[in-house]
């Protein structure tokens, strides 16, 4: 660590609590009821402090990291180097440095998280918009077909990951946790357009001739926000999770690309000589996901006081 | 009732039968082909080639799917072919050490899980339900292979309290009292029971704690209270029965998880499950064994959640059965 | 009293309890042919039957229930018969250049009873050429025209050409199978047949039962004709990988392990007390190979690796002491050519040493050739291709993909790129054969001789020459090795053929691990053999006063 990235750690904490101090003092706004209902759970600051965190340390990890997370320092000499001033987690088996591979890994493991959420929530949400608005024919159609998707058991998607993995990559890893993600938030956004193709609004755009189209677009989705923005929350967490499981099997991201999952897969062999090395991975998925968690409860909360109870997303 | 329960048959038939098609193609482009030696050993091309030849493996894709139908439909699984025996005979042996992990786990899972979103409901937004909530989300946030590490690291290399894999005893086993056989699997259960088992609980927790409160802030419960009955007359008699029906029906959508198996902490125990099982059968390319593992996990999890539901309805005659 | 009642009622319940737990039968072995040894290994067992074999765990476990002819003793030359020991043949003699004639031991029996006779190794040979069985030594039994039975107890082998290991194909490979059981077996049907998951053999341990993917457990004969084994039982131990296997030594749960691999498991074992290490020769070399041809197409040249130079370059360029070190600790050493530690006399030999390490010399011979960084991205290309190529690393190998990755900076350094695709063995192999890969991550299990699998592996005819390596000069001096009269003459012929290949680089050769093996402090006498460590388990012994529960147990 030098002195500059010891600046820029500082510089990232100080962000992280201005913007956390900024959502409280919108909470005590006067347009501030959803706010404020975020902020009655107890672990929301917190998720948001973690998640603020990460974040920022994601985008400017290549500004925060004191070395370049793939060079291999000294490969005899500073090899699992316990944590120190120098070498603020310490260094792995290949004499990286873990701090800064935390950072890029942040990239990397909310990067595929976020995108592979997106994936999930978009098919879901379109899927369950669908379904929900046309019934009849369709919705039996789609809804089997989330049945299926299901019933897909794991092992199955790590077969899918080995036939897939040669031709794509990390695509591939991004395509297969969306693909595998969507089933739960169609059906939940399915169940909302079900009630809400019945509110006055929507008749009203079909009484002046709208198309079905414009309707589930316009009129429809944005008024399905709430379960979809809670979908998401909740989604990247359970996708890192499923991220570095796969990784642990061995189907994860390329190296000498750090993610948070490989890390801990990397660092296996060496749990006992070296713990650090899977250790502060494995805690940063624990919080990030542990903030996500704590994010989507609150956003329920303020975004949906009357929502029904869902099952959690399998497991 | 009846006929309700009939079309859902119906669809989970069409529903193994997509699941288990989309398998088979899956398994078939995986790089890769069965019968080959350990790695590190010369490859003879044309006893591989024999082999293939011999398990029907050259023959066009189509046709070898529908030969894999006919048998199935007389129930016959085919051969392993890395382990040299029915398949059936695979699965079998597999399926009782998955049971009894799986079981052990639900059984921690649920006890745990019911018993802390109750307390925390019951002290809903004081201290000991923020403390709770936090562990909860947590130990729900933990790669559970990674706490399945560090939990072995601890109690079985550092402390030497409990067993470091496998089922029972290699040794000791044939030769121990009844009692003594119990206690022997009771140890190398533990840890991985406990690793799924404890952040199984914080899932439940977190959801019971949920479906508890939103049942108390219903209207029946304010009248209740109004009748001047005590915080935990209402809880138990009143809401309970409410909040228990959505986490029964958790047990529904858990019970496949029975037997699917957890893939990642049988690897890290050596636990001889239907995950590793699978694993195994995936990594030797071992097709009919691959097969029948997907099989016998989506009939799990298409009845778990038709149990699921026909639970619901039985517990709670106001749900309506909906297709 | 009610409560005092069931308060008293339920102490002495948990009392009992308690005592049946902690009782298992008293009484048990105690003597000098008592001990139970748990080996654990990774892998799984598919067949005992040794020709249908290929994988180590199944050889070092049929190992103990069939005997060869005659056995190599440690570190003997496979040349001539002098290095041998009599097992099932008490006797033998060249009767002429190419007829050797084996007299067997009367007292050898199986384990059902019957006596071993010629026709048992006739028949052995029969089923391990037959290409219904498709055996892996096939190939090496080649030069054998026939066995026959002259009577029951002397077996005649007819050679095609005499040659100086001839004695060692006759003996090594074969493991004599019990011809009165299976002559009823189609070999067709020997892959799935129950005799290969309940073998009957003639060897120091019989077969007593298996749950697969779990344990096999082996009773000792106490008639063996050779002498009595002193561990009375052995259990294999199957774990998924070695991590666990590792912890499970460690913790107590089994007695020994082949080959501990990386530093962090050797330390662990070196603190633990009860554990004793057993350094001994490893019998496999690591390399990263190069596809000479063009990834998928074998027809025209690879643009990277069809010239030598830039093979020679990134020899150069890569620090395989540093690696070794890194990575192994000193458990493992650089080979000066495709050369396991095993084969002992063709190590420190002036001559033949490994290529240096010269990142300078690296680059300019790289530069050289043309391969130039003109677009400033660190990587050198020339006429529009880049340094770029992609290795092809098995999921299953910790150290393999450690090497990948240092590989991958090292060669960065240089401004080649290398990227690194991990896959499982079955993807792997489709690869290497198909010759769809610009180089590929491999490491070679040996046998005491270079003959068989050198020849194999870099010969231009060799069915795992997956790089398409062909060199004349190198071909002639592996067939003059073949069959060169005496030991120093053929160490002659191995060294020029070595270095030609040295000179060559179809390969990086990476290392060649020392196994450390870790068995309990209570078993005495271990002796470990480099080809096979349990070799001569049923001379190791455990002393009465060092039994402990586990050996105690049972009769």
């Amino acid at each position: 660590m030098t002195v500059i990235t010891w600046l820029g750690l500082l510089a990232a904490v100080i962000w992280t609590t201005t913007v956390v101090s900024w959502c409280r003092r919108a909470a005590r706004g006067p347009h501030g009821e959803a706010w404020r209902r975020f902020f009655r759970h107890p672990t929301s600051t917190a998720g948001v402090a973690v998640l603020v965190f990460f974040a920022t340390a994601a985008v400017f990890a290549p500004l925060l990291a004191p070395y370049s997370p793939s060079r291999q320092l000294d490969i005899v000499a500073l090899q699992n180097h316990p944590p120190s001033w120098l070498f603020l987690l310490g260094t792995d088996v290949y004499s990286r440095d873990i701090w800064s591979r935390l950072l890029f890994g942040a990239q990397v493991s909310l990067g595929i998280g976020t995108l592979g959420m997106a994936v999930a929530v978009g098919l879901g949400g379109l899927v369950g918009a669908v379904a929900g608005y046309f019934r009849g024919w369709t919705d039996a159609v789609l809804m089997r077909l989330v049945d299926v998707g299901l019933s897909i058991p794991r092992i199955f998607i790590v077969l899918l990951a080995i036939v897939l993995w040669e031709r794509l990559g990390t695509a591939s890893l991004i395509l297969l946790l969306g693909l595998t993600g969507w089933f739960a938030t169609s059906r939940l956004v399915r169940g909302e357009v079900l009630s809400l193709r019945e509110r006055p609004f929507t008749e009203a755009a079909r009484a002046v001739g709208a198309r079905s189209w414009r309707i589930i677009t316009r009129h429809i989705l944005p008024n399905a926000l709430a379960p979809l923005i809670i979908s998401a929350a909740l989604g990247i967490g359970h996708m890192m999770l499923l991220e570095a499981g796969l990784s642990f099997l061995g189907v994860g991201v390329a190296p000498p690309a750090p993610s948070w999952g490989n890390m801990i897969a990397e660092g296996r062999d060496q749990i006992t000589t070296a713990p650090w090395t899977s250790l502060f991975p494995g805690l940063a998925i624990a919080l990030t996901v542990m903030a996500l968690n704590a994010i989507g409860d609150a956003l329920r909360d303020a975004l949906d006081p009357q929502a029904e109870v869902t099952f959690p997303a399998g497991d | 009732m009846t006929a309700w329960l009939l079309r859902r048959l119906a669809a989970a038939f069409a529903i193994v039968l997509a699941v288990v098609s989309f398998a088979f193609i899956a398994i078939h482009l995986a790089p890769g082909t069965p019968f080959l030696p350990e790695e590190g050993r010369p490859i003879n091309p044309a006893a591989v080639a024999r082999l293939r030849a011999e398990f029907g493996l050259d023959r066009p894709l189509p046709e070898q799917y529908v030969r894999y139908l006919a048998a199935l439909a007389h129930g016959d699984l085919g051969e392993s072919f890395s382990q040299r025996r029915p398949v059936s005979q695979a699965i079998a042996s597999a399926i009782p050490s998955t049971v009894r992990l799986a079981g052990a786990a639900l059984v921690i899972d649920f006890l745990l899980g019911i018993a802390l979103g109750v307390f925390q409901a019951a002290r809903a937004r004081r201290r000991s339900d923020a403390a709770l909530t936090s562990a909860t989300l947590f130990l729900y946030s933990l790669p559970v292979f990674w706490l399945g590490l560090v939990l072995l690291l601890v109690f079985g290399q550092w402390l030497h309290w409990l067993p470091v894999g496998g089922e029972t005893d290699v040794v000791l086993y044939p030769y121990l009292s009844f009692f003594g056989r119990l206690f022997d699997r009771l140890k190398h259960l533990a840890l991985p029971a406990l690793t799924l088992g404890v952040i199984g609980a914080a899932g439940t927790a977190r959801f019971q704690r949920a479906a508890l409160l939103e049942v108390l802030g219903q209207d029946f419960i304010r009248t209740a209270r109004a009748k001047g009955l005590t915080q935990s007359a209402v809880l138990v008699r009143h809401a309970l029965r409410d909040a228990l029906l959505p986490v029964i029906a958790l047990l529904g959508l858990a019970l496949p998880f029975l037997l699917t198996g957890a893939v990642l902490i049988e690897t890290v125990f050596a636990w001889p499950g239907l995950g590793k099982l699978a694993t195994d059968a995936i990594a030797a390319r071992d097709y009919p064994l691959v097969l029948a593992a997907t099989l016998l996990a989506s009939v799990a999890v298409v009845l778990g959640s038709l149990v699921a539901d026909v639970l619901t309805a039985l517990a709670d005659p106001r749900v309506r059965l909906t297709a | 009293m009610l409560a005092t009642r069931s308060q008293s009622s339920a102490v002495a319940l948990t009392l009992s309890l308690l005592a049946a737990i902690a009782c298992t039968r008293r009484g048990g072995c105690r003597d000098e042919y008592c001990g139970t040894l748990v080996v654990t290994a990774t892998g799984s067992i598919t067949t005992l039957l040794p020709p249908l074999s290929d994988a180590a765990a199944e050889r070092d476990i049929f190992d103990q229930i069939f005997l060869r002819l005659a056995d190599l003793k440690a570190g003997a030359s496979t040349i001539g018969d002098s290095g041998f020991v009599p097992q099932l043949a008490r006797s033998w003699e060249w009767t002429d250049p190419l007829t050797l004639t084996f007299h067997l031991d009367p007292r050898a029996r199986w384990q059902d009873g019957p006596p071993v006779t010629a026709t048992d190794v006739q028949f052995t040979y029969e089923s391990y050429v037959d290409t219904l069985v498709s055996s892996a030594d096939m190939t090496t039994l080649s030069h054998i025209a026939s066995v026959t039975a002259l009577d029951s107890l002397t077996a005649v082998f007819k050679f095609k050409d005499r040659y100086p290991e001839a004695f060692f194909d006759a003996t090594f490979h074969m493991r004599i199978l019990p011809e009165h059981v299976l002559r009823n077996v189609p070999r067709a049907e020997w892959r799935t047949t129950p005799f290969g998951r309940s073998p009957i053999g003639n060897g120091p341990y019989r077969f007593l039962r298996m749950v697969p993917g779990q344990s096999v457990e082996l009773v000792a004969d106490s008639g063996f004709f050779l002498g009595r084994p002193h561990l009375r039982r052995l259990i294999w131990r199957f774990a998924t990988d070695l991590p666990v296997a590792v912890t499970q030594v460690i913790a107590g749960d089994a007695d020994a392990i082949e080959v501990l691999v990386s530093p962090p498991n050797i330390q662990r074992a070196e603190a633990t007390p009860h554990l004793a290490l057993y350094p001994y020769a490893g019998g496999t070399y690591t390399f990263m190979r190069f596809n000479l041809r063009a990834n998928g197409n074998a027809t025209r040249p690879h643009p990277l690796f069809a010239d030598p130079d830039v093979r020679r370059a990134l020899v150069l360029a890569t620090d395989r002491a540093s690696m070794v070190q890194s990575v192994y600790a000193g458990h493992a050493k650089v080979p000066p050519g495709p050369i396991a530690q095993m084969w002992t006399w063709l190590w420190d030999i002036p001559g033949l040493a490994p290529p240096p390490f010269d990142t300078t010399q690296a680059s300019q011979l790289l530069t050289m050739r043309g391969w130039r960084d003109t677009n400033g991205d660190g990587i050198r290309d020339r006429a529009g291709v880049r340094l770029s190529f992609h290795v092809a690393v098995p999921t299953t190998s910790a150290g393999r993909k450690q090497y990948a990755r240092l590989l991958q900076e090292q060669l960065r350094a240089v401004g080649a790129e290398l990227v690194i695709d991990e896959m499982d063995n079955a993807a792997l192999s489709e690869h290497e054969h198909a010759g769809t890969f610009d180089a590929a991550l491999e490491s070679w299990q040996t046998d005491p001789t270079p003959s068989s699998g050198v020849p194999q592996i870099w010969g231009s005819a060799g069915g795992s020459n997956y790089g398409h390596y062909a060199n004349a000069t190198f071909d002639r001096y592996v067939a003059a090795a073949a069959k060169a009269p005496d030991p120093s003459a053929a160490r002659a012929d191995w060294v020029a053929a070595f270095a030609t290949l040295d000179r060559d680089a179809p390969g990086i050769m990476l290392y060649a691990l020392d196994n450390v093996a870790a068995v309990d402090k209570r078993v005495t006498d271990v002796q470990v053999r480099p080809d096979s460590w349990l070799a001569l388990v049923r001379n190791w012994r455990i002393p009465p006063d060092q039994l402990n529960e586990r050996d105690r147990v049972g009769h």
